[in-house]
């Protein structure tokens, strides 16, 4: 499949601060792509970069092959944008708005009374047409917004997080709403903070953290990469240097925790273990034959949710 | 796109005619009584300030002919003063909010992923801010006429203050328009838009009444008086100052107008010099077309910038 995003060494600074750092990434045509991290992570921007809204400090994106630096408008032809914080204006009616934003994509007049109607049904406010903005719940002005993001056909949505400010019952119809753009053939980018929530709409994620693109992948492969980390918990008594320098040399701890530092209490010592049983007993066995005096050793248990946050933690400040 | 077969002539004033943000504005504008009040109200007030001073006269009894001449003149000049205001005063302030209301309601970006060009976007802000300001300047036109049945008053005076008018309201609603698109928020696009039009309306007018005396003072007092030329550098330079001015503009307009029957220029003689004095109205059309031509260019600039932050 053909690539229609492609993000190439994208920085952006504001003065001192590093919002992204070097970030690469390609999204095919067609996906549904899960962009997940924490608050200031930079996803806002990255999306603004990509829609563009942003100047980046460095680095390069395309959409469908359009340069967002230098092919704006061949870029928003081909996009269709609905930012995290977002107004309406008010004063107008329902379909007034929907039509607005077709006529600035320059959809011809005669088009756009049936295109509103098929928008409407298509985010279910219908029964709205005729009403003022200003009168519409926050769900529904969600779900105008995206209408008017499809305003002009476009072959990709960037969506920022679409469901946030949602209830659960608002947000199952967004997660069903995405599902029926995706059997439209449309590319949907979207930002989330809660990576369960999307793990079964998403055909990929991509997990950045701090600027940095930690992960990337099919949402399958992902969900077992991260279940292949085991998140093992060891007290000894006393020091925990001799146990840190052997979970290092062991080549199969992929990140460690242990001090004041991560809040752990004395002797405490935290590990990503990458390995499977086999080499967990055998890692055990060697430190019992060193005569570390182990006072527990357990492997904490946890959902997609818990594992990702503790492969991540390392990296926030 | 639409396959309608209009002279290209016209093209221009079609696009203008199916320019969204035009359209959206001047519904929002037109949407309820508001706007009809404020037209309402403001013809009311006009016409009582007319009905003022149609009673002077008639009230008066002496010297109908000259009197009411008088009359005449007062009342165009009277409605001339509100015109002015609006032109100078509420244009900028239509358009100041302009861009920034988008911002502030967090519109902006989402107007500008559109393919809405820059240029359609402002001018549609531009066209729907001022359709409104020439809508209430207008409305007074048939009241000032009232000043032609009483004499005092000839057309190409009426003909060039209006002229006068819709350039300024044109240049003041476009610096408005380009500092909206400057600033973060209507606050600060208001404020400097103001400080910008007080300068060039009531500063410029006190800066040469507290510099030109001086100015005199120093050359024609001393014991060698100055060459010629060098009053006639200086009524140039008067001149050019003046035409930047609206008040100076149409008040000396008129008076090249009435005393020196004189349109566009008459000749002068200073100290042996034979000078060409233009009439200001045309070269303050001028400057503020240049001006408004260079702001247009800017706001659609500052439009199409991708912004760093
Ligand atoms: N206009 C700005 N000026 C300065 N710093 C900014 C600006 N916009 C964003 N930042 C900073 O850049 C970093 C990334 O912000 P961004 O909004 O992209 O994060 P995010 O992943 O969208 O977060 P959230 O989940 O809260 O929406 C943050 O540290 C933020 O403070
Ligand atoms: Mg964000």
């Amino acid at each position: 499949m053909a690539t229609i995003i492609e993000i190439n060494g994208l920085t952006k600074r504001y003065g001192k601060l590093t919002a992204l750092n070097n970030l690469n990434l390609k999204v095919e045509e067609g996906a549904v792509v899960g962009f997940i991290g924490p608050n200031g992570a930079g996803k806002t921007t990255t999306m603004r970069i990509l829609t563009t809204l942003l100047r980046p400090t460095s680095g390069e994106a395309y959409v469908a092959g359009y340069s967002v630096a230098k092919q704006p408008d061949q870029v928003r032809r081909v996009i269709g944008y609905m930012p995290d914080f977002f107004g309406v204006y008010e004063d107008m009616k329902v379909w007034e708005y929907l039509d607005f934003f077709a006529a600035c994509y320059g959809v011809p007049t005669q088009q756009r009374v049936g295109m509103i109607d098929d928008l409407l049904s298509l985010v279910d406010l219908n029964h709205k047409k005729e009403d003022f903005v200003e009168s519409l719940s926050r769900g529904m002005k969600q779900r105008l917004c995206l209408a008017r993001t499809l305003a002009h056909d476009p072959q990709v949505l960037i969506l920022d997080e679409p469901a946030s400010g949602l209830d659960p019952r608002a947000r199952i119809e967004m997660r069903e709403l995405l599902r029926e753009l995706k059997t439209l053939g449309k590319t949907i980018f979207f930002s989330s903070h809660i990576l369960s929530e999307v793990a079964d709409i998403c055909s990929s994620i991509a997990i950045l953290e701090a600027g940095k693109l930690i992960a990337h992948g099919d949402i399958e492969e992902m969900k077992k990469r991260l279940r292949s980390h085991r998140l093992i918990q060891l007290r000894v008594l006393g020091e925990t240097e001799l146990v840190q320098k052997m979970l290092v040399e062991s080549g199969l701890v992929l990140q460690m925790m242990a001090g004041k530092e991560y809040d752990l209490p004395e002797g405490t010592v935290r590990f990503d273990f990458s390995g499977n049983d086999q080499e967990l007993s055998q890692l055990l066995g060697q430190m019992m034959k060193a005569d570390i005096p182990i006072v527990s050793f357990s492997e904490e248990t946890g959902d997609l949710e818990d594992v990702f946050l503790h492969v991540t933690q390392g990296i926030v400040q | 796109m639409s396959t309608t077969t209009t002279s290209p002539r016209f093209t221009w004033l079609r696009q203008l005619g199916q320019n969204p943000m035009t359209i959206k504005e001047l519904r929002g504008r037109m949407r309820g009584r508001r706007a009809f009040v404020v037209l309402t109200v403001y013809l009311l007030l006009v016409c009582g300030l007319v009905a003022v001073l149609y009673a002077g006269f008639a009230l008066g009894s002496n010297n109908r002919s000259t009197q009411m001449a008088a009359t005449g003149k007062s009342i165009f000049v009277s409605i001339l003063t509100m015109q002015s205001f609006l032109a100078v005063f509420l244009s900028p302030a239509f358009t100041a909010a302009s861009i920034t209301s988008e911002k502030e309601r967090q519109t902006y970006d989402l107007l500008r992923t559109t393919l809405l060009s820059p240029r359609a976007l402002i001018t549609g802000k531009l066209v729907s801010a001022l359709s409104y300001i020439f809508l209430l300047i207008l409305a007074t036109v048939p009241l000032q006429s009232l000043a032609f049945l009483l004499g005092g008053v000839a057309f190409i005076e009426l003909f060039v203050s209006q002229l006068l008018l819709f350039i300024s309201a044109l240049a003041f609603g476009l610096l408005g328009l380009f500092l909206s698109s400057l600033m973060r928020t209507t606050v600060a696009a208001t404020v400097s838009s103001y400080a910008l039009v007080l300068f060039l309306v009531v500063g410029i007018p006190l800066l040469a009444l507290f510099t030109l005396p001086f100015i005199s003072m120093m050359m024609f007092t001393s014991a060698t008086s100055p060459p010629g030329w060098v009053a006639v550098v200086l009524v140039y330079v008067a001149l050019a100052i003046g035409s930047l001015n609206l008040p100076a503009t149409l008040i000396a307009s008129d008076v090249f107008l009435t005393e020196y029957d004189a349109i566009f220029y008459y000749v002068d003689t200073i100290d042996r010099y034979r000078v060409v004095i233009f009439s200001p109205w045309w070269i303050y059309l001028l400057i503020y077309f240049t001006f408004s031509l260079l702001l247009y260019w800017a706001t659609i600039r500052q439009v199409k910038r991708i912004p760093n932050v």
